[in-house]
């Protein structure tokens, strides 16, 4: 729920991924867990049942491969999981273009899962566990999620929240400022966070070399990527999805 | 002792095994059913890491199960429709064993829903928070609605048992009951028509999975109307092979052939009807929708293996049009082996669909990057249907036993002892 | 879901969506409760012998149904569509069964039907009861012979109190045997008066004002009726035991309940009675 401070602007957050620059080394993914108070996997846990907000695949480009990491894409076209989930426990945040997730009205059925084209989503197959002290290193500002729940990246809402008070505490006004734990871990600074609604932001993000993934299916997602290889736009494209010019 | 009491509850004038032998019929369906017990206590206990659902496959075998058993127990609504509202009095052989199996098949889906989510404790809140635009909200308001209808139906069923029914008031309300019996027969309709559609909706609205994504008619996509459709024409065939196969473990007529024939001949027109259907939406996917989103249809079926070209062809040529014609000629229905040969492939046919439209929806991959990945559920998946399958099988013996599933049954037995 | 819940949302999908759900609730718990209180007042005014006739004629096969004019012949094939209750019959009122064959057939020899004694000097229902008028204008009521072979010497039938209303085709007794239980239906409508002294009678019934005994059978239709209840009696027995218990030239024996298993004793009486 967004609070009310001073004046804030709606905003269109987003994410610019320079795939050029992006070396495959996961801190981002390591931020992202620590920064979201998502467990360590479990002894049983496999690639396919961990939790992971974000997750790194490497490309096969047939030359140099290349890495591009994949997140909530938060898709402001009729969001394929809001229209699906059964009790509103997704809500795409006009604020902020940030698609939410509720944990505590998330009934676990999945359906959400299916629905997203990214795989962007996970799921608690079991209860979380913190090995003895760790729970010590949990962020305060983000929930903790039960077995059973969905979760997804959230473009780290908790600290837009933090930036939200600072801004209403000191009076300010205009788009809240913040940065995601991925981005700023981006050793390579290939991760880059701002607003659409920032018109140089938003060249930045429709320029000749950006894309964004599976864009034939209009869901209208809001994590573009920038590579000047061609062959690596190629292996990101989906089955015969026409080459852009 | 036991047999006496035992006796009490039976109906006059037909015959039923010995208390010792049904104990003994029932035992393998209660371990199994103490096993299944077990796995759904694991499942709720620890979380449902039990199962190999995993990020990908987020819907598994008891999805899939879930959907195919809802079809086939469509057969309760659309007896109850034939019978009381098209008035087709020879299904009045059948209905009672078509709403006790109709029970069977949505309170054992209802109950392995509540394994499958992560949080069954939070059901109410698709209720008391629903998103009317998501296709799960109307699934979920119209399965418990109709749930409650076929509940009610077993009601009149149940009374009537010799015992119960000496009672005057049991006697009375299971009379006006059955009064009112076409109420239910309505409601029953409409809900089972929005709930079986909307299991097609489930897949056909998924803009983010191009294998599933239909065309529609205003915010129905085409897998809605298919749905309902396909669950009307095996609705008739299930019920027709579940009491052929009640009569060969009994080892008596329960059904006079007409019965066998009307539900045989309804079955296969419907049948045809949903092949041609079927048929023009594949072709306006092949064709139209999957290319457009990006996806040309062939690139689906390049895996091979499981999900290889063969399953079109054998969802719909195979399990659609072979069944219908094996239905719809007089000649082959008129012989039992081809009529129930018919139905089988029909039940297996709607099965396939309901698994291509779970399983390899799934199976897909969407992002280029990521492969087709496999599934193979685990023992207590297998163990957790075994569980709804043992109590159907239970609650069916139990309700042949003891109430009058088959009206014609003693006429039959009467006949057969004048030749 | 409801206004004052958060999320609601005002606008026609929504509205039509939980308005439709609503109004299936609305109407199936309402059905059911229309169905609870119509039986509660059913009860209460003694609608149930009714309501149990009308239920058991429904379980009859159409064999079991046939017509008493099927029986004699006139209308081979018809079954009946009045429960049995040939007083609202206009087909059984054009064929009827004149007074003057009644009468004399009243006076006729006694038949027999395989060794069942069927005195035509009383009218039989079918639920194998008899009505004869006695003395004093009052009704006595019994169970034919086919019953009382049913009863046995060990068998008791419980009888009606007096003051208790009987209608036809409602049940009146109740007979027990060795942990059966069947349910005979009464042949008149009247008011019991009380037991019968002695004799093959149960009770002496003061009839109701205008009763008749249209709905009765009595002379050659009756014997063809107890023809047709012993075969229907073979072959529920036959389906039972697997084997035909009734050779040609055969006569039924004394005490069924004595020769017959208990399952298959059940059975019978269900048959007879007409309690299936």
């Amino acid at each position: 729920m967004r609070k009310q401070g001073a004046e804030t602007r709606a905003a269109r957050y987003a994410m610019l991924i320079d795939l050029d620059r992006c070396n495959g080394c996961g801190a981002c993914m390591v931020a992202c867990a620590v920064e979201n108070n998502v467990p360590p996997p479990q002894p049983a846990a496999t690639p396919r049942t961990g939790l992971n907000w974000l997750r790194v695949f490497r490309l096969n480009t047939g030359g140099r491969d290349a890495f591009i990491p994949v997140m909530c894409m938060q898709c402001e076209d009729e969001t394929p999981c809001q229209s699906v989930c059964p009790q509103k426990a997704v809500e795409l945040d006009p604020a902020t273009g940030i698609v939410g997730q509720i944990p505590e009205r998330c009934l676990g059925c999945r359906y959400c899962m299916a629905a997203c084209p990214y795989q962007a989503r996970v799921f608690n197959w079991r209860d979380p566990q913190w090995p003895a002290g760790m729970e010590r290193a949990l962020n305060p500002r983000v929930s903790v999620r039960q077995r059973g729940t969905v979760e997804k990246c959230n473009f780290c809402h908790g600290r837009w929240q933090a930036a939200l008070e600072k801004a209403a505490h000191d009076g300010g006004s205009g788009p809240v400022h913040y940065t995601p734990a991925c981005a700023e871990a981006c050793p390579a600074q290939a991760i880059r966070f701002g607003d659409l609604n920032d018109p140089e932001f938003a060249a930045a993000c429709r320029s000749g070399e950006t894309f964004r993934l599976l864009e034939s299916l209009g869901t209208g997602p809001k994590v573009f990527y920038r590579t000047s290889r061609e062959e690596v736009r190629e292996a990101t494209r989906g089955f015969g999805e026409v080459k852009r010019g | 002792m036991v047999d006496r009491i035992d006796e009490a509850w039976i109906a006059r004038g037909v015959r039923r095994a010995p208390f010792g032998r049904f104990l003994l019929w029932a035992a393998p369906w209660a371990a199994l059913l103490a096993l299944g017990a077990y796995a759904i206590f694991l499942c709720l206990r620890d979380g449902l890491f039990h199962t190999n659902m995993d990020n990908r496959y987020v819907f598994g075998l008891w999805i899939f199960l879930d959907l195919a058993v809802i079809a086939l127990g469509a057969g309760a609504f659309f007896t109850g429709f034939l019978l009381y509202v098209l008035r087709k009095t020879e299904l009045r052989a059948v209905i009672n064993s078509a709403v006790v199996i109709g029970l069977v098949c949505y309170s054992g889906a209802v109950l392995i829903l509540a394994v499958d989510v992560g949080q069954p404790l939070r059901a109410w809140f698709t209720f008391y928070h629903p998103n009317v635009h998501s296709m799960l909200t109307e699934v979920t308001f119209c399965i418990t609605c109709y749930l409650t209808v076929l509940l009610i139906e077993y009601v009149p069923v149940l009374l009537k048992n010799r015992r119960l029914k000496m009672k005057p008031s049991m006697l009375v309300f299971e009379y006006n009951l059955h009064k009112v019996m076409v109420v239910f027969a309505l409601i029953g309709t409409l809900l089972s028509f929005f709930h079986q559609g909307s299991l097609g909706g489930l897949f056909g609205v998924l803009r983010g999975r191009p294998f599933a994504f239909r065309e529609g008619l205003l915010i129905w996509p085409s897998t809605f109307f298919l749905f309902v459709l396909s669950a009307m024409a095996v609705g008739p065939s299930f019920v027709a092979v579940t009491t052929w196969m009640a009569e060969k473990i009994t080892r008596r007529r329960l059904v006079k052939d007409e019965v066998y024939q009307t539900l045989g001949r309804i079955s296969g027109k419907l049948l045809l009807a949903y092949v041609f259907f079927k048929s023009l939406d594949t072709l306006l996917w092949i064709n139209q929708t999957a290319p457009e989103r990006g996806f040309p249809a062939h690139r689906f079926y390049e895996y091979g293996g499981a999900f290889g070209t063969w399953i079109l062809f054998t969802e719909i040529a195979l399990l659609g049009l072979v069944p219908a014609l094996l239905l719809l000629k007089p000649e082959w229905r008129a012989r039992r082996g081809l009529l129930i040969a018919g139905a089988a492939l029909a039940c297996l046919g709607v099965t396939l669909n309901r698994f291509v439209f779970t399983i390899q929806t799934l199976a897909l991959p969407t992002l280029p990057f990521d492969r087709l990945l496999l599934y193979w559920p685990s023992w207590q998946e297998f163990a957790a249907f075994g569980f709804v399958l043992a109590y159907g099988m239970l609650v069916y013996s139990f309700s042949y036993r003891y109430l009058k599933l088959f009206p014609q049954e003693r006429e039959l037995a009467m006949n057969e002892a004048k030749r | 879901m409801f206004p004052w819940v958060y999320g609601f949302e005002w606008h026609p999908g929504y509205l039509v969506f939980l308005g439709v759900f609503f109004t299936v609730a609305v109407v199936v718990a309402g059905t059911v409760l229309a169905a609870l209180w119509r039986s509660f007042t059913a009860v209460r005014k003694k609608h149930d012998g009714r309501i149990y006739w009308h239920t058991a004629f429904e379980e009859l096969t159409p064999e079991e149904r046939r017509c008493r004019h099927a029986l004699t012949g006139e209308l081979p094939g018809r079954c009946c569509d009045q429960e049995f209750d040939c007083r609202g019959c206009r087909m059984h009122a054009r064929l009827l069964y004149s007074e003057e064959a009644g009468a004399q057939a009243a006076v006729a020899e006694p038949a027999e039907v395989c060794g069942i004694s069927m005195p035509l000097d009383r009218y039989y229902h079918r639920g194998h009861t008899w009505v004869r008028e006695g003395e004093d204008g009052m009704l006595l009521v019994g169970l034919d012979d086919l019953g009382r072979r049913l009863l046995g010497s060990d068998g008791a039938v419980e009888l009606p109190p007096p003051g208790t209303e009987l209608r036809v085709n409602e049940p009146a007794f109740r007979l027990r045997r060795n942990g059966v239980e069947a349910r005979i239906l009464s042949p008149v409508d009247g008011t019991v008066e009380g037991p019968a002294a002695g004799g093959e009678a149960l009770v002496r019934v003061r009839p109701a004002a205008g009763f008749r005994t249209v709905h009765l059978l009595r002379g050659g239709e009756a014997a063809a009726w107890m023809w047709l209840e012993l075969d229907r009696l073979q072959m529920a027995l036959a389906a039972s035991c697997g084997a035909s218990t009734l050779a040609d030239g055969g006569v039924v024996a004394g005490d069924l309940g004595r020769c017959l298993p208990k399952r298959d004793f059940d059975t019978a009486c269900g048959l007879a009675f007409l309690d299936v």
